[in-house]
C-alpha cells in the first residue's frame, strides 16, 4: 500500500478509536501517576473529546463492550439507587430514632445457634480472616465467612465497589450478625471522579472529605434496622519501611471519628496492637508468652501468621466486650495474642 | 514512550509523515530520525520523562563507538586481518562500552554485596550507596555498540558513517528493548532508499496488533490475576496457585516481550526498515537448546557470536565445551540484570543446557525404548517446558529467599492463607490458549495477512479502529512497563 495511503487508514481508524475509545482515555488522562495529580493538558484535551464524543454517542459501542466485559460500569442505576436509598433510609431513620439508643443489641451465640461472623476487605483482611476462622471454630460460637478481594479499596470503586457489594450481596444474603471490614493499603491513591474526568490528590482536604463519605456511607448502609448488627472496621496496620503507602493513619482518623458517631460500628486500632510499645513499626514483636514472632510479612504490609493471630484474639476481645461470649470455653493463647501492655491508642491522632 | 499509548500514536503518525516525506532527502532523513528517536528517549513532554542526561550517555556511546571503530579499522592490516593495535584497540572498546554498563548497572550491586560480606565478618563499613541510576535501554544499546566494534575489528564490517551509526543505535523502535539489530543488517536498508508506493503494511498491522494484544491484554491480565499477587506473597498461596502463577508468568513474559518485539518490528516495517525476527514460538520447543534459538534471537546469537565463540565454544573438549555453555549463560544471566536471581537464572539455564546434551549423548547409545514418536516429542515438549518455567521463579521473584519460598511450597505445600480473585478455571484456559497458539502454523497469519492486504483501505481502517477498540477495552486502565524496559 502506498504511504499516503498507509497514512490514511492509520489517521482514520485512530481518529475513529480515539473518538469510540474517548471516556477511557479521559480516565487514564486523569488517573493518577506517581503519586501526584495528573491535570494537565492532557486530561483537558481528553475531557473535551469524551464531552465531543458523549454528545454524539460515538462512545456507545464502548460502553456496551465495557458492560458486557463487566469493567468501568460500577454499579447500575439501579443498583446504585437501591444503594443509596438504603443509606438514605437509614440516615432519616437514625434521625428519626436520634435520641434512641443505636448500639446493637446482639444475643448470645452459643454453639448450638452460632452467629454469624463475616470478615472482608483487601488482602490485608485475608489474613486476619484466616486466623478469626480458627478462633471462630474453636469457640463453635461464630461460623466465619471470609470474603477478602486483593487490591481493593474504597477509593477505586471502578475497579472494586465494595459499598454495594455489601449492601448487594452480603447484607441481602448472608445477612451476618457481626461484619469484620478492613481496607486501607490499596487507598494509598488518588479518588478519580467523574469516570475519572477529575479526582483529588492523595492527602488533600477534598480528598478526605471525600474518603470519608464513602466510609461514612459504607457504614450507614450496614446498619441494621433492626439494631441487631455489630460493624467491626478494624484499621489498617502501620506500613513498615519499603511499603510506599501513605495517608494510612489518615485513613485510620477518618474511620475512628466516623465510628465514633455510629454506635452499630466500633474502630479497632491495629496499630496499637501490631506496633513496638515506642509506637514505631516493628516486623518482629513478642506475644503474651514472651516470645518473639514474625508479625508481618516482607513487604511490610500484609500480615505473617503471628500476626495475624495477635490480631485476631484482640478482635476477640472486642467482641467479648460487645456480645456476651461466655458460651465460650476459649481463652486467648499467650503464643497467639498481645501482652497485656499491646493495647488499642486512646485515639488517632489527626493528620498534620 | 510506551508503544500502547495515546502519545506515542500521535508521535508515531507525525514521525511516519516525516519519514517518508524525507526519505528522498537522504541526510535530512537522517537528522529527522536521530531527532525523533531521541525525543521518543527522553519524552519531554511527559510529567515523569527521563533525565536529558541520558540521552547523553547515548549520543556519547554512538560518537565513542563510532571513533573507536574508526581507530580499530584503520589499524587492521593487509587483507583486513587483525594486528596487535587493532586487537588492543578491540580489548579497550570492549573493556569501556562493559565498564560504562558495569556502573550504570552493578554499582549499586556490588557495593551493598561487599559491604554485608565485611559486615559478616564484623568489619563495619560506611553505607555508600550511590544510587547509580540505571539508563533505560543501556543493556541494548551497549550490546549494539559492540557488536559493531567486534565487526569492525573482525574486518567484517567497512566502518559507516557517523550519522549513520548514530541513527542505527538510537533508531526508537528497537532503542528500548531490541531486537537486538547489527549495523550489517540495518545500515544497507537507510542506504537502499525504500519506495514509497509499497509500504508492507498489511504485514505491520498484523504485528502491531498482535503485539498489543499479547502486551496490554495477556500479559497485563495474568500480571494482575496472578502472578503480581502469588509473587508478592508466595506463603500465602497452596501449590496450585503456585503452579498456575508459575507457568502463567512463562506466558506474561513472552506476551510482553514478544509483543513488544512484534509491535517494533511491526513500526520498523512501516518505516520501511526490516528487522531480524527476535521469537518463534519459544513454548513449542522440544529441548532447551531448540528454545535458545526460539526466544529472544537476536540476545542468543549475540551470545553466541561475540562470547561463546570467542571463548571456545565447542571447538575444544567436551569440558571446555561445557564450561563455555555454562558461562554464556551465566553472564546472559547477569546480563538481565544486578541481582542474583538473574545470575541463578543463567547458570540454572547454563546447567540444563549441560545436563541436555549428556542425556542426549547417553540416549544416542543406547536402544531406543520403542515408543511412539509423538509421545516422545510430548514428553519432551513438557519436559522443556516445565524446565523453562521453573527457571523463570528465580527471573521473577524479587530476591532468593522469595524464589526459594514460592519453589519449596510449590513442592512441599503449606497452610493456604489466600485465594485467587481470579477463576482458577479462566486462568487455565488463557495459559492453555497462550501455549496452543505456539502450535499455529506460520502460514496461517501469513495467509491472513494476504488476505487483509487484498481488502479496501475504509475496510482496513474500520478494522483497525475496531481492533484498537476491543484491545482497550480488554485490557486494563493504564499500561505497565515492559518486562524488558528494566534491561
Amino acid at each position: 500500500m502506498p504511504a499516503g495511503m498507509v497514512l490514511a487508514v492509520v489517521g482514520g481508524a485512530l481518529i475513529i478509536a480515539m473518538f469510540m475509545n474517548a471516556d477511557a482515555t479521559a480516565r487514564k488522562a486523569a488517573a493518577p501517576r506517581g503519586g501526584e495529580a495528573n491535570y494537565s493538558w492532557r486530561q483537558s484535551i481528553a475531557t473535551g473529546i469524551a464531552s465531543f464524543s458523549d454528545f454524539w454517542r460515538f462512545t456507545g459501542p464502548r460502553e456496551r463492550l465495557d458492560q458486557a466485559l463487566g469493567k468501568n460500569t460500577g454499579p447500575s442505576d439501579a443498583e446504585r439507587s437501591e444503594v443509596e436509598q438504603l443509606a438514605a433510609e437509614n440516615a432519616e431513620e437514625a434521625q428519626a430514632v436520634a435520641e434512641a439508643d443505636l448500639t446493637p443489641v446482639l444475643r448470645a451465640p452459643t454453639a448450638e445457634a452460632p452467629l454469624k461472623l463475616w470478615v472482608g476487605g483487601d488482602s490485608v483482611s485475608a489474613d486476619l480472616g484466616v486466623s478469626l476462622e480458627a478462633i471462630g471454630a474453636k469457640s463453635k460460637l461464630f461460623t466465619v465467612r471470609r470474603d477478602s478481594r486483593v487490591s481493593t479499596g474504597l477509593s477505586r470503586p471502578d475497579f472494586f465497589d465494595w459499598p454495594t457489594h455489601l449492601a448487594r450481596d452480603v447484607v441481602p444474603s448472608e445477612d451476618p450478625d457481626v461484619l469484620v471490614f478492613m481496607v486501607g493499603p490499596n487507598d494509598s491513591q488518588n479518588i478519580p471522579l467523574d469516570g475519572g474526568r477529575r479526582g483529588y490528590a492523595l492527602g488533600t482536604p477534598e480528598w478526605q472529605q471525600e474518603y470519608r463519605l464513602r466510609v461514612a456511607g459504607t457504614m450507614d448502609a450496614l446498619r441494621s434496622r433492626d439494631n441487631d448488627r455489630l460493624l467491626l472496621w478494624v484499621g489498617t496496620p502501620q506500613p513498615g519501611p519499603g511499603a510506599g503507602l501513605k495517608q494510612q493513619d489518615t485513613i485510620n482518623w477518618i474511620v475512628s471519628e466516623e465510628a465514633a458517631k455510629r454506635p452499630w460500628v466500633r474502630y479497632v486500632d491495629s496499630w496499637g496492637l501490631l506496633n513496638a510499645p515506642d509506637g514505631s513499626f516493628a516486623a518482629r514483636l513478642p506475644n503474651a508468652d514472651g516470645q518473639e514472632y514474625q508479625m508481618r510479612q516482607k513487604d511490610n504490609i500484609h500480615l505473617a501468621i503471628a500476626g495475624a493471630d495477635r490480631l485476631a484474639w484482640s478482635v476477640w476481645a472486642v467482641l467479648g466486650a460487645q456480645i456476651d461470649l461466655s458460651q465460650s470455653q476459649v481463652q486467648p493463647d499467650p503464643a497467639q495474642s498481645a501482652p497485656a501492655d499491646a493495647t488499642e491508642r486512646p485515639s488517632v491522632p489527626a493528620p498534620g | 514512550m510506551l508503544f500502547p499509548t495515546t502519545e506515542f500514536a500521535v508521535f508515531f503518525l507525525v514521525v511516519f509523515t516525516g519519514s517518508w516525506l524525507l526519505r528522498p532527502h537522504a541526510t535530512a532523513w537522517r537528522w529527522g530520525m536521530l531527532a525523533a528517536s531521541l525525543f521518543f528517549y527522553t519524552n519531554p513532554l511527559s510529567p515523569g520523562h527521563q533525565d536529558w542526561k541520558f540521552a547523553l550517555v547515548l549520543t556519547g556511546s554512538a560518537v565513542g563507538n563510532w571513533a573507536l571503530a574508526q581507530a580499530v579499522w584503520s589499524s587492521l592490516g593487509e587483507g583486513r586481518a587483525r594486528t596487535v593495535r587493532s586487537t588492543w584497540l578491540v580489548r579497550f572498546g570492549v573493556a569501556a562500552n562493559l565498564g560504562v554498563l558495569g556502573y550504570f548497572k552493578y554499582t549499586n550491586f556490588f557495593v551493598s554485596f561487599w559491604e554485608n560480606r565485611l559486615e559478616d565478618l564484623g568489619i563495619s563499613v560506611s553505607h555508600t550507596t550511590l544510587n547509580v541510576v540505571l539508563p533505560i535501554a543501556i543493556s541494548f544499546f551497549t550490546f549494539q555498540a559492540l557488536s559493531y566494534v567486534l565487526d569492525v575489528g573482525r574486518g567484517e564490517l567497512a566502518p559507516v558513517k557517523l550519522l549513520d551509526f548514530a541513527v542505527y543505535l538510537t533508531f526508537f523502535p528497537h532503542l528500548v528493548a531490541g531486537p537486538i539489530v547489527r549495523v550489517g543488517e540495518f545500515e544497507p536498508q537507510i542506504n537502499q532508499r525504500a519506495d514509497p508506493r509499497f509500504v508492507e503494511s498489511a504485514e505491520a498491522f498484523q504485528l502491531i496488533f498482535r503485539g498489543l494484544f499479547k502486551k496490554v491484554v495477556v500479559s497485563s491480565y495474568l500480571a494482575t490475576a496472578v502472578v503480581d499477587p502469588v509473587f508478592a506473597n508466595p506463603d500465602l498461596y497452596g501449590r496450585g496457585a503456585l503452579a498456575v502463577a508459575m507457568y502463567a508468568y512463562a506466558i506474561q513474559i513472552y506476551a510482553d516481550f514478544s509483543g513488544y518485539t512484534d509491535m517494533a518490528i511491526g513500526l520498523a516495517l512501516l518505516l520501511g526498515i526490516r528487522f531480524p525476527q527476535n521469537f518463534d514460538a519459544p513454548y513449542r520447543a522440544l529441548s532447551l537448546q531448540d528454545f535458545w534459538r526460539r526466544w529472544h534471537m537476536t540476545l542468543s546469537r549475540w551470545l553466541r557470536d561475540y562470547l561463546y565463540i570467542p571463548l571456545g565454544g565447542s571447538r575444544g573438549t567436551r569440558g571446555a565445551t561445557f564450561r563455555n555453555l555454562f558461562l554464556t549463560m551465566l553472564l546472559g544471566g547477569l546480563w538481565h540484570g544486578a541481582n542474583w536471581t538473574f545470575v541463578i537464572w543463567g547458570a540454572l539455564h547454563g546447567g540444563f543446557l549441560i545436563a541436555e546434551r549428556v542425556v542426549k549423548e547417553r540416549w544416542a547409545r543406547r536402544e531406543p525404548l520403542g515408543l511412539p514418536p509423538l509421545l516422545v516429542k510430548v514428553l519432551q515438549w513438557w519436559l522443556t517446558f516445565n524446565m523453562v518455567s521453573l527457571a523463570w521463579v528465580f527471573f521473577r521473584a524479587p530476591d532468593f529467599d522469595v524464589a526459594w519460598t514460592f519453589l519449596t511450597r510449590l513442592v512441599v505445600g503449606g497452610d493456604v492463607n489466600q485465594v485467587l480473585t481470579h477463576s482458577m478455571l479462566g486462568l487455565v484456559a488463557v495459559i492453555a490458549l497462550a501455549v496452543a497458539s505456539q502450535f499455529v502454523p506460520p502460514r496461517v497469519p501469513a495467509r491472513v495477512t494476504a488476505v487483509f492486504a487484498t481488502t479496501p483501505p475504509a475496510f482496513q481502517m474500520a478494522c483497525l479502529a475496531m481492533g484498537m477498540v476491543i484491545v482497550d477495552a480488554l485490557g486494563p486502565e493504564g499500561i505497565a512497563p515492559f518486562i524488558y524496559f528494566q534491561f
